[in-house]
């Protein structure tokens, strides 16, 4: 049985490159994949040049401010209370010494742009409010945020099964209307077997082309180098699995005995569904019956407790004093106690805000539960998924990151503020302690967990259907 | 003839059990995004009406301070939804919605709805505007592939030309059978439409956009009508017809947007808000020409003093404070006005350049014209963000003449009230009339113009080659 398997692969294959169109949606989707890498590899790029200096901005802010530290004669008068002063822990915290706390690109990046254009990649972290950091956004026309952007990731999502529809629509159809199936179903092979091989042939010269000009992309732009190979591995895993499914899909209408133009409209009616209805109509969903709260009511609410907590801001800073004897300055008050009001101030609008702000942040987890599993809607959304997982250009990844970013914000703040209401200069023993972000990424095994899941989502209903295909084989009527 | 062909079409298509699902599908899609749509946009109006007047109340009921202190305070401005961002939201999810209205700065619009959002509404939302541009033309595909194909592989194109049908006779029929058949479909969606535009929030003067807007998909349907025609005369098999418009269909609404973005960007690259606020900080020190802020306010109080001819700032009859406040604001004004000034106009080209797109794929002419006309473009968000930063600069003048001129004796000190506050009025904006629109769509309108002329004559041609 191998032989006559092999043989009949043999055959398809001879079959398959003797197809001038075969031939010509190759190169089309090759070069499809090559520009797609070249684009993809160019933004990542980018965007590797403005991290690289917003990072050493902040670390020449820091050196700035410890030679400027250094000149200044242990016997000057204190700093003023607006005044930029290398040891004033507002001027340093808020403005001269702020650092950003950024978000590198993973090596697989340049595969999946995703959401990398749209959220910011470094935030600024100062003593200010929390809230701040939500309004940081990167430039952008809004018209090429609309449309995304054609990197790999898209090729593969919505392009590639059109390819393999387009190789696999009239499997059988053709051979049937070319009247020369019912000499194949004269031999002893199955007619399972029979499609198994076609579908054998055209889905490893699929793979193997999207796989071949990955590479070739990758290494025409110089990133193949750089490229850990278990990701990579991954990656063409999860292509493997999501072409397989579309070719499952070919195999199912195959597996009824209908007209190749037939066969297409079908096809094209379930691409539309699954890569362009469905996706639209989950996301939709999502925010129809679970929607933001909204930003623009936060505001204002932000207002009224920031004009309610400054009408009372000598008295908040009393209590503040009052509550922690230990921050309060020794010796007279002076103007810089304008600016512990200020911190105050903030502090009480931050308390009065939590509960609104934690009700925002409790949606948003909720929502991004809900797109993880209304993303099992379609095959499309989970090999997005994946692949976003993958180039650590994801949602997971990036709201990972936004946590530690909280946390640094929390730790700067934890680390001025204090030496703000205590009038406590920095000196040079502070500086080193000034808290430094360093992102550690989320762990290697969550995103093979995730990945794995989607492998088995999406290998599932391949099996299923490829199961369901053979029993319906049996019924196959030839003649036409 | 025409009249027998297109019933006889129109009773075909609407018999055939594909088109029955397929319509039905479209129109629950589009009857269910005009809903979608239409909820959220009202939701939004309210509530942006709702903090707009909050954050209006905020600002009249400022306690005594300086006046200066109350520019500094400033407002928040809501960008409004307009009526008919309900059947297209255009950029809306990928613009910010609000801007901080202060002193000496000019505030980018933050918070964009998207960035909120999860990973799937990159996906695209269900949008009426979506459902009319990518799935009304796959229909339309779809019925058209076979309609002079199909007519000959069944062998009766033989019998309708040897009965003496002209085939510009037959052209036009199967032409207006097709969009007949779709009309049974658009028309509904069109009420429904009208519907939610006369019962949603203030739609007045809305309806030249509304009537326009209908023309645009009109031509746009047409358009795919005439090269389905065309392509269906011309291919061999109704199989051939089909790929072939697929292929077209597929190109159009999926590759060539995205092309055209990584494209656009390259030939006019956007830069990054760290190089953007770089720039306006280091001009902010100093313009063009090397002179320094220092410099320009010496300059500034020469020119007070001699106007007021006077030796000294204590001899002047006003407050000097609330002057060069206002000269301040001026000089980061040109700043603001250069810098955003330049973004605007690389977004501007970047957009430009893709509707030269346009002219090659009709799906990005009309995507452009269908959120111009739905006031939901990058040009309807420019006019905003414009008309708020006038208005900022209008409250901050207005807080910095008063300082000026009553702020004398007292200095800082100087307290403005309720009444100051309230002599600002509040913030109006009206959406501009559909000439703005027109003025700048010229090239996608061009766009779509040139494919209804094309669509037609290829068409026509087609129909004069019948041949069975």
């Amino acid at each position: 049985m191998s032989s006559v398997f092999g043989r009949m692969l043999r055959h398809e294959w001879r079959m398959l490159t003797a197809d001038r169109t075969v031939w010509l949606v190759s190169i089309i989707f090759g070069l499809l994949i090559l520009y797609a890498v070249g684009n993809g590899v160019s933004w990542v790029r980018s965007q590797e040049v403005v991290l690289d200096s917003v990072e050493a901005d902040g670390s020449r802010r820091l050196a700035q401010l410890t030679r400027a530290l250094d000149s200044i004669p242990a016997d000057a008068p204190p700093p003023a209370a607006f005044g930029r002063d290398p040891r004033s822990p507002g001027s340093v915290g808020n403005f001269d010494g702020a650092q950003f706390a950024t978000l590198r690109p993973q090596a697989l990046a340049p595969l999946a742009v995703g959401q990398t254009d749209l959220l910011p990649q470094y935030l600024r972290v100062t003593m200010r409010s929390k809230l701040t950091l939500a309004a940081a956004q990167e430039l952008e026309n809004p018209s090429n945020l609309l449309e995304g952007r054609f990197d790999l990731a898209f090729v593969v999502v919505y392009l590639f099964p059109l390819f393999i529809l387009a190789l696999g629509f009239n499997l059988l159809a053709a051979e049937r209307e070319g009247g020369t199936l019912g000499m194949v179903a004269a031999q002893p092979v199955s007619l399972a077997a029979h499609l198994g091989a076609k579908v054998v042939v055209r889905g490893g010269f699929m793979l193997g082309l999207a796989m071949v000009a990955t590479l070739v992309g990758l290494l025409l732009n110089g990133a193949l180098p750089g490229m850990p190979p278990g990701k990579l591995a991954l990656w063409f895993l999860v292509l493997a699995a999501y072409g397989a499914f579309w070719f499952a899909v070919a195999v199912v209408v195959n597996a009824v005995p209908r007209s190749s133009a037939a066969n297409a409209t079908i096809l094209a009616g379930v691409w539309l569904l699954l890569v362009v209805v469905v996706p639209a109509v989950a996301g939709t969903l999502v925010n129809t019956l679970h929607p933001m709260p909204s930003r623009v009511e936060l505001i204002g609410a932000m207002r009224t407790a920031s004009n309610d907590a400054s009408a009372r801001g000598a008295q908040l800073l009393a209590k503040v004093y009052g509550d922690h004897l230990d921050l309060a300055p020794s010796g007279a008050m002076t103007s810089a106690d304008f600016m512990s009001r200020t911190y105050a101030v903030q502090e009480e609008v931050d308390r009065q805000l939590a509960p609104l702000a934690d009700r925002f942040d409790a949606q948003l987890d909720r929502q991004h539960v809900l797109a993880a599993r209304y993303q099992l809607a379609s095959p499309a959304l989970v090999a997005s998924f994946a692949f976003a997982d993958l180039a650590g250009t994801g949602p997971t990844r990036y709201r990972h990151w936004r946590e530690k970013v909280a946390s640094y914000h929390e730790a700067w703040q934890q680390f001025f503020i204090p030496r703000a209401f205590r009038h406590e200069w920095l000196d040079a023993s502070a500086y080193p302690a000034i808290p430094r972000f360093s992102y550690g990424d989320e762990s290697r095994s969550e995103v093979l967990r995730r990945v794995g899941i989607a492998l088995v989502v999406l290998l599932l209903p391949t099996v299923l259907l490829a199961g369901y295909s053979v029993r319906r084989l049996k019924r196959y009527q030839v003649a036409v | 003839m025409i009249g027998a062909i297109v019933r006889k079409e129109i009773r075909e298509i609407a018999r055939d059990g594909r088109f029955r699902v397929a319509a039905i599908t479209v129109l629950v899609l589009l009857v269910a995004a005009l809903a979608v749509g239409w909820r959220a946009a009202a939701s939004a109006h309210a509530e942006r009406d709702a903090a707009a007047n909050l954050a209006r109340s905020h600002w009249v009921n400022q306690p005594a301070k300086n006046p200066h202190s109350a520019a500094h305070y400033g407002v928040y401005a809501f960008k409004p939804k307009t009526p008919l961002s309900f059947v297209d939201d255009g950029v809306d999810p990928y613009t910010g919605v609000l801007a901080y209205l202060e002193a000496h700065v000019q505030n980018d619009f933050t918070h964009r709805p998207a960035a909120d959002g999860t990973a799937l509404s990159r996906f695209g939302a269900l949008t009426a505007a979506g459902v009319l541009q990518v799935l009304v033309p796959l229909l339309i595909v779809v019925l058209a592939a076979g309609t002079i194909a199909g007519e000959r592989e069944q062998g009766t194109l033989r019998q309708l030309l040897s009965v003496g049908v002209r085939s510009r006779d037959l052209a036009i029929g199967k032409m207006l059978g097709l969009g007949g058949a779709l009309m049974l479909l658009l028309i509904p969606a069109t009420i429904i439409g009208v519907a939610a535009l006369l019962v949603g929030t203030d739609g007045s003067g809305s309806g030249s956009r509304f009537l326009l807007l209908a023309a645009v998909y009109l031509g746009y349907f047409i358009v795919w009508i005439a090269l389905s025609f065309a392509v269906s005369a011309w291919a061999p098999s109704t199989r051939a017809a089909l790929i072939c418009l697929l292929g077209l269909w597929m190109v159009n609404s999926l590759l060539a947007p995205r092309a055209a973005t990584d494209l656009v960007r390259r030939l006019h690259p956007t830069p990054t808000a760290l190089e953007f606020q770089r720039v306006m900080a280091a001009e902010q020190q100093a313009d063009s020409t090397g002179r320094t802020y220092a410099q320009y306010q010496e300059a500034f109080q020469r020119e007070v003093l001699s106007r007021y001819r006077v030796d000294s700032v204590a001899d002047l009859p006003v407050n000097f404070a609330g002057l060069s406040l206002d000269a301040s604001e001026r000089w980061s004004d040109a700043v603001f006005d250069r810098n955003y000034g330049r973004l605007w106009a690389t977004y501007v080209r970047q957009d430009q350049a893709r509707s030269l797109f346009g002219f090659a794929f009709p799906f990005v002419a009309v995507r452009a014209l269908s959120q111009g006309l739905a006031g939901t473009d990058f040009y309807h968000h420019r006019e905003f963000a414009t008309a708020a930063e006038q208005y900022r600069r209008h409250l901050v003048r207005v807080m910095n003449d008063d300082l000026a001129e009553h702020g004398k004796t007292a200095g800082f000190q100087y307290m403005g009230d309720h009444a100051l506050w309230s002599s600002v009025e509040p913030f109006e904006y009206q959406t501009p009339e559909v000439g703005f629109v027109m003025a700048h769509h010229g090239r996608d309108l061009a766009a779509l113009g040139g494919w209804l002329v094309l669509g037609l004559g290829l068409a026509l041609v087609g129909a004069r080659r019948v041949r069975v």
